[in-house]
């Protein structure tokens, strides 16, 4: 097998809420001892290395440091310590009721999601009817984001992202939401999606049967650090006997 | 500059999220867009009302007077105030793509500068109707507009900072702004109701009731702003806005952290 190129390169990445905390001047007025400042690790330490065109599944419990990491991979969180090198590829991050304006329409949401994640207003405008049809939403397009279902919003959220197709593609927790229709349609699209040699996906789910179908590697974070890594099936086995005891 | 750079990358956003902001403003009122129009009209009528008849105000066109008070002062108002919280109102973004946080303010600035904008067409057509004699110097208001933006987006963009970390920022500001809002003779003249010291440490120290006092007498009372104080207020705002834009950098990606 030849060597494939490095997508994302984590190295020994640590993410901290520590002293982070919001303060108001009548609390600290009322405080005089300093209260304590609270430390919680979300992620310490972790190193690992995506080849492009690998899809990435990572499993974990809740509150594991997923969700924390992957942000940090987006680049919306800053790592405390380690690095997170993505060799100058685009990425986007697609997770539960993405960034949407919730008193704007759907279609100034596409716009503007898309615009946040670096296409141009040309670029969306000509992807725009395709997102419209795949999120199969019929007039709520042009209705404010705040009257939608969450199921509405997961659909076009995920369209948004799968239709506006960027090198990296972190997915948060998705998969699993809307109707059994619309499941159906954005699991083969992951497929298509998944079948370019060209995007690496890194995938967040507790489906562990969506997770061994799509994946072709695996990473199992326990308590903020790799428990294991390497084959879906398994890192997933091992998983299910740890997660079943 | 990494400003630069994010400034023209994020630009088209941030213009096109001013404008969605203002189609729904429009969309969800009654009256429409009736209301960029009546807001400063009907403010400036009660200001002036106020001022006349309980304060005995004599200045000369009163209600342009009174108006481009309003129209710089709702601008540099509105911005500030709304930047405190700009981060946590912007959450469903924040926390899902890396936006460069100064464009959230640039976009208020956008929004606000737009209303200001409709503010100053009902100025000029005031200005007509009151026959102001215009002048050459009405241009200096160009300038003066200037000095406003940057100051705004400076103080726009500390807000932004310390509105994450600290709570109740906000009820500070409301009141901050409040007092401001009186130290900047909005309806009143600082140069001939305040007592003598005090007046010209105003409109020398604040950098609002300078620009706002320099605009009235360049725009109807046909006199040149103080021009060595428009330059250091102009270099100040400069500063201010490269200080507030390292800071905002150097924490923007624990913002989210916070919330």
């Amino acid at each position: 097998m030849q060597e494939r190129e490095i997508v994302i390169d984590v190295k020994d990445l640590k993410i901290s809420y520590r002293c982070l905390k919001a303060y108001s001047i009548k609390k600290s007025l009322m405080q005089f001892k300093k209260s304590k400042v609270q430390v919680y690790e979300a992620v310490r330490g972790v190193t690992f290395q995506v080849p492009r065109g690998e899809i990435l599944g990572v499993v974990g419990k809740n509150g594991s440091g997923k969700s924390t990491m992957l942000r940090a991979i987006a680049g919306i969180f800053s790592p405390d310590s380690g690095q997170i090198d993505l060799h100058g590829n685009s990425v986007s991050l697609l997770s539960i009721g993405v960034g949407f304006q919730r008193k704007l329409s759907g279609r100034e949401n596409i716009l503007l999601s898309g615009m946040l994640l670096g296409f141009s207003e040309e670029q969306v405008r000509e992807k725009m009817d395709e997102i419209i049809e795949f999120a199969g939403l019929g007039k709520f397009i042009d209705m404010p984001v705040k009257t939608y279902s969450s199921g509405m919003h997961s659909k076009l959220a995920f369209s948004i992202t799968a239709v506006l197709e960027s090198d990296i593609m972190l997915i948060d927790e998705v998969l699993s939401v809307g109707d059994a229709r619309f499941k159906r349609k954005s699991y083969r699209k992951m497929k298509q999606l998944i079948s370019n040699e060209e995007r690496t996906v890194v995938i967040v789910s507790h489906s562990l049967e969506t997770l061994r179908k799509l994946c072709t590697s695996m990473l199992w974070l326990h308590n903020g650090k790799v428990k294991m890594i390497g084959e879906p099936g398994k890192v997933l086995d091992a998983y299910e006997e740890f997660m079943s005891e | 500059m990494r400003f630069v750079n994010d400034l023209k990358k994020y630009w088209a956003y941030a213009k096109q999220s001013a404008k969605a902001d203002l189609k729904s403003e429009v969309a969800s009122s009654y009256l429409n867009w009736l209301w960029w129009v009546l807001d400063p009209l009907l403010f400036m009528m009660v200001y002036t009302f106020i001022a006349t008849v309980v304060f005995n105000g004599r200045e000369q066109y009163f209600p342009i007077f009174v108006l481009i008070g309003l129209t710089m002062w709702n601008f540099f108002d509105k911005t500030v105030l709304g930047s405190v919280r700009i981060v946590k109102s912007n959450h469903a973004i924040v926390s899902k793509v890396y936006v460069p946080k100064f464009i959230l303010v640039i976009q208020k600035m956008l929004v606000n500068g737009f209303k200001m904008l409709i503010s100053f067409v009902l100025i000029v057509l005031l200005m007509v109707a009151f026959k102001v004699p215009i002048t050459y110097r009405v241009l200096y208001v160009i300038p003066l507009l200037i000095v406003l933006v940057v100051i705004t987006f400076a103080l726009g963009n500390l807000m932004l900072h310390f509105g994450v970390f600290v709570e109740d920022l906000y009820n500070v500001m409301k009141v901050v702004l409040k007092l401001t809002f009186y130290m900047t003779g909005i309806f009143f003249s600082i140069a001939s109701r305040v007592p003598a010291p005090y007046n010209q440490l105003l409109l020398k120290f604040n950098p609002i009731a300078f620009v706002i006092n320099s605009s009235r007498r360049c725009m109807i009372y046909a006199e040149s702003p103080d021009l060595r104080l428009l330059l250091l207020w102009g270099v100040v705002g400069v500063i201010l806005s490269v200080a507030a834009l390292n800071i905002v950098y150097k924490y923007e990606n624990s913002y989210v952290k916070v919330i």
